[in-house]
């Protein structure tokens, strides 16, 4: 699937770019070059070569709290996408097989989490449990679930229909069997599919939640709460926020091109697809071979 | 003249027809425009040719409307729009008059007359009378929800005197009173409309400047001028628009683009707001920011931590990077310019970070052994400045955002937290409500510091007008300030910021006045 994914160009730019963001959130708070909680009287200044994105309202270093706050909104959106595919496509799948009681119950369930707004709910949850990035994360992957429940439900429910499934359990294999040898493989590439936007969308309600003051205490930096900081001085630094909202930006855009290419090059067509441009590119490589050969373009 | 129209009507009538349809759109809107100019040309109350409209967006949106349950905080500055109390207080913070014409004690200072003033209504119709303003303080003492009850104990019992006196007996010998009876604590609601405070809260019913004409719960409300009020001829205002505030970056844009004409504004706003040509101004006041420790908990239990606590403020930190120049430092309960602050004790505790660490040391702490949740209800920068100043001298600091942290606060509960007040006008319940050993904003409730209960019932016996006054105030503010309950860091402006056509407010400290003012020069 990757080797699929990386011969498209939109493939290699997204994977570029979310394999720069993860470095950013492995080794990006040591790269710091400052304290990011450390704060000085040098306030709301202008980049200069100690702050290369200038200083915040108490003095702290901006790009080293970028760095700093790049771990926690990617792993609050990892987090997202982790829970809704845990909870919604083990439930999507076994829908087709746990028998009608299962499948009536988790339908239910799935259109009660489809009606409740995630944001606001994750307010309420942060406000009950306390302010925390693990339990509101933890609410808005279950409540984004419902994505992964119906996806690999509807997947699952393709393949078990085949002939070649009937064809298994008149054989005698077990549910299990038929679960891990014909309907994982099938079910995988629309489930990678939502797993990569779902990530943007985590990016996206990790931004906001942050913005909103919810997940994280301060002083901790992350991406959203950044913005939403220097929203609050743009009489002093109009262009702070650009930084913030290019990454968030960046990262979801990524996300978004990755679940396109994932989806292009799974399946029958996508397989077609790489095969088509593979001749075409022999074709068009055979062309140029010709054409140097006969001494057309001198 | 009949055969002209008709020969008119009759060109009209013979036009093609998109040039009529023109023709007839054109004479409607000129006669809308003749309509308008019309309107325009009668005189509104304040007498100008346009009706004098304050929108003010405000960040202090009463929640309640009920003076009773809303008590004596920021927010009784929008309330004064609709209730009078009987006094106020000048541009010195004085007290003068206001339902109450004037007022007399009695030679042993333990009960108060105050005379109101003749033929006043509540906006019901209702007489402001003497038998109204006892009701509005047995009220305030009895209603089971009043955020009132404990600003008035010295307060015994209340009785009338014919229509229009009204006798205060109080317990102690208490001098403070005509400065507590003011637009802090005691907003008078008309009676009728108080039997059922419930609906009062809805629909709030008093003799202020204003009458109320629409309120939606926390977000508008419409209030028109009041003809009855007793200084209506010096209230230029024909409507106000108050409106709760939305997020604080976007006030100076409504008030650029006249969505509003007055606002409070952060301090991060001021520039922005002063770039857009607009009038922006510090309110006196006397606000006041605190560190607030427990000293029934450990580790300020230990005096030394306390102490160390105490010289690990820097509070010209707060000044520069929260208010943006606009406050000033303080280490008392009062701004520097307030007769209660007391010069003698204004270098007590000065920034001292090797201090604080020897301190700490001393107590037997290790860097960083210390280790402290400081518990806020919302995001505040001043939270992280303590936070990292604590942290230079050894003492760990966790910011925790707790959003019923009011409970555990004025529960006592609480180790470390902050607190801003918007002071009280009188400096004796402002200096009982930080030292008092039941003091709302004492977190070390019952302490009390040595020789603050004598201090206060000194300043209680002395008269307003005593030459000594002052001393006696600032004598106790001293004994206050050896509570090691509380550390002062800064005052936090009254930062306004209003259309240019807006003339200056009075500057009473702590209050919004809106008497004399005139919008667009229609005073």
């Amino acid at each position: 699937m990757v080797r699929r994914v990386l011969a498209l160009p939109v493939g290699r730019i997204a994977l570029g770019i979310l394999a720069f963001i993860a470095l950013l959130a492995a080794v990006g708070p040591l790269l710091a070059p400052g304290d990011p909680l450390g704060t000085s009287p040098h306030t709301l200044a202008g980049p200069t070569w100690s702050h290369w994105l200038g200083t915040d309202n108490l003095g702290r270093d901006v790009f080293s709290r970028l760095l700093a706050g790049s771990r926690t909104s990617v792993v609050g959106a990892l987090e997202v996408a982790g829970v809704a595919l845990v909870a919604g496509a083990i439930p999507g799948i076994l829908s087709v097989y746990l028998g009608s009681v299962f499948e009536w119950f988790t339908l239910r369930l799935t259109d009660t989490l489809i009606a409740l707004p995630f944001l606001v709910f994750a307010v309420a949850v942060t406000a009950l449990l306390g302010n925390g990035i693990t339990q509101a994360m933890l609410t808005v992957g279950v409540l984004v679930s419902p994505f992964f429940y119906r996806v690999s439900r509807a997947a699952t429910l393709t393949v078990a229909r085949s002939q070649y499934v009937e064809a298994a359990l008149i054989c005698g294999a077990s549910v299990g069997a038929i679960v891990r040898r014909h309907v994982w493989g099938k079910v995988l590439p629309p489930i990678a599919v939502a797993l990569a936007q779902t990530i943007g969308v985590g990016f996206v309600i990790v931004s906001s939640l942050t913005f909103l003051g919810i997940g994280v205490q301060p002083p901790a930096p992350t991406w959203g709460g950044l913005l939403a900081s220097d929203l609050g001085y743009l009489a002093y630094q109009p262009w702070a926020p650009v930084a913030p909202a290019a990454l968030i930006m960046a990262t979801v855009w990524a996300s978004n091109l990755l679940a396109d290419a994932i989806r292009d090059v799974s399946g029958e067509a996508g397989r077609s697809l790489l095969n088509g441009r593979r001749v075409a590119r022999a074709r068009r490589a055979g062309e140029a071979v010709a054409t140097r050969s006969g001494g057309a373009l001198r | 003249m009949t055969s002209e129209r008709t020969q008119r009507s009759a060109r009209i009538a013979t036009l093609p027809r998109p040039r009529r349809t023109g023709v007839l759109a054109s004479l409607l809107l000129l006669a809308t425009l003749l309509l308008a100019a019309c309107a325009g040309s009668g005189t509104t109350a304040s007498g100008g040719a346009t009706p004098a409209n304050l929108k003010w967006a405000s960040s202090y949106f009463p929640t309640h409307w009920d003076p009773v349950v809303s008590g004596s905080g920021a927010q009784f500055r929008e309330l004064a729009l609709v209730y009078a109390s009987l006094t106020r207080t000048d541009a010195k913070g004085n007290v003068a008059p206001d339902l109450a014409q004037s007022w007399t004690y009695n030679g042993a200072g333990d009960e108060v007359t105050f005379h109101l003033r003749p033929k006043l209504t509540f906006s019901d119709g209702t007489p402001v009378n003497a038998a109204a303003v006892k009701a509005a303080i047995e009220r305030a003492k009895t209603q089971k929800d009043s955020a009132l009850f404990g600003d008035l104990t010295s307060i015994r019992s209340v009785t009338t005197s014919g229509e229009l006196d009204v006798v205060v007996h109080l317990s102690q010998v208490d001098h403070q009173i005509p400065l507590l009876l003011g637009e802090r604590v005691l907003q008078i609601a008309s009676p009728k409309a108080a039997a059922d405070p419930a609906a009062l809260d809805q629909k709030p019913v008093g003799a202020g400047p204003f009458v109320i004409t629409q309120l939606i719960p926390s977000t508008k409300a419409v209030l028109t001028k009041n003809p009855n009020y007793w200084d209506a001829a010096n209230i230029h205002i024909d409507k106000v628009e108050l409106t709760s505030a939305p997020d604080p970056t976007t006030i100076v844009s409504g008030v650029q683009t006249g969505v509003y004409n007055f606002a409070d504004i952060a301090p991060s706003q001021a520039k922005a707001a002063k770039a857009a040509g607009l009038d922006v101004f510090v309110q006196p006041g006397f606000n006041a920011a605190n560190i607030s420790l427990n000293v029934n908990k450990a580790p300020f239990d230990n005096p030394k931590v306390v102490d160390a606590v105490r010289y690990a403020v820097d509070r010209r930190e707060f000044v520069d990077k929260v208010t943006f120049g606009y406050g000033r430092a303080t280490n008392q309960p009062f701004p520097p310019d307030y007769v209660a602050y007391d010069p003698q004790s204004a270098k007590l505790f000065p920034y001292d970070p090797a201090k604080s660490k020897a301190l700490l040391a001393e107590a037997g702490f290790k860097p960083g052994q210390i280790k402290l949740d400081l518990v806020i209800p919302r995001d505040d920068p001043a939270a992280e400045i303590v936070q990292s100043q604590l942290g230079a001298v050894g003492i760990t600091v966790n910011i925790k955002i707790d959003k019923t942290w009011a409970t555990t606060f004025f529960a006592k509960d609480l180790t470390l937290s902050l607190y801003g007040t918007t002071g009280r006008d009188s400096a004796a319940q402002t200096l009982t409500a930080h030292f008092g050993p039941n003091g709302p904003l004492n977190l070390s409730s019952p302490y009390e510091p040595a020789g603050f209960e004598a201090a206060i019932a000194k300043v209680r016996q002395t008269p307003l007008d005593a030459p000594n006054y002052a001393q006696v105030l600032r004598e106790a503010t001293r004994a206050g300030l050896a509570s090691k309950a509380l550390v002062f860091t800064y005052e936090q402006p009254n930062l306004l910021v209003k259309n240019t056509s807006i003339s200056a407010l009075p500057a009473i400290p702590g209050h919004l006045d809106w008497t004399g003012v005139t919008i667009g020069g229609n005073g």
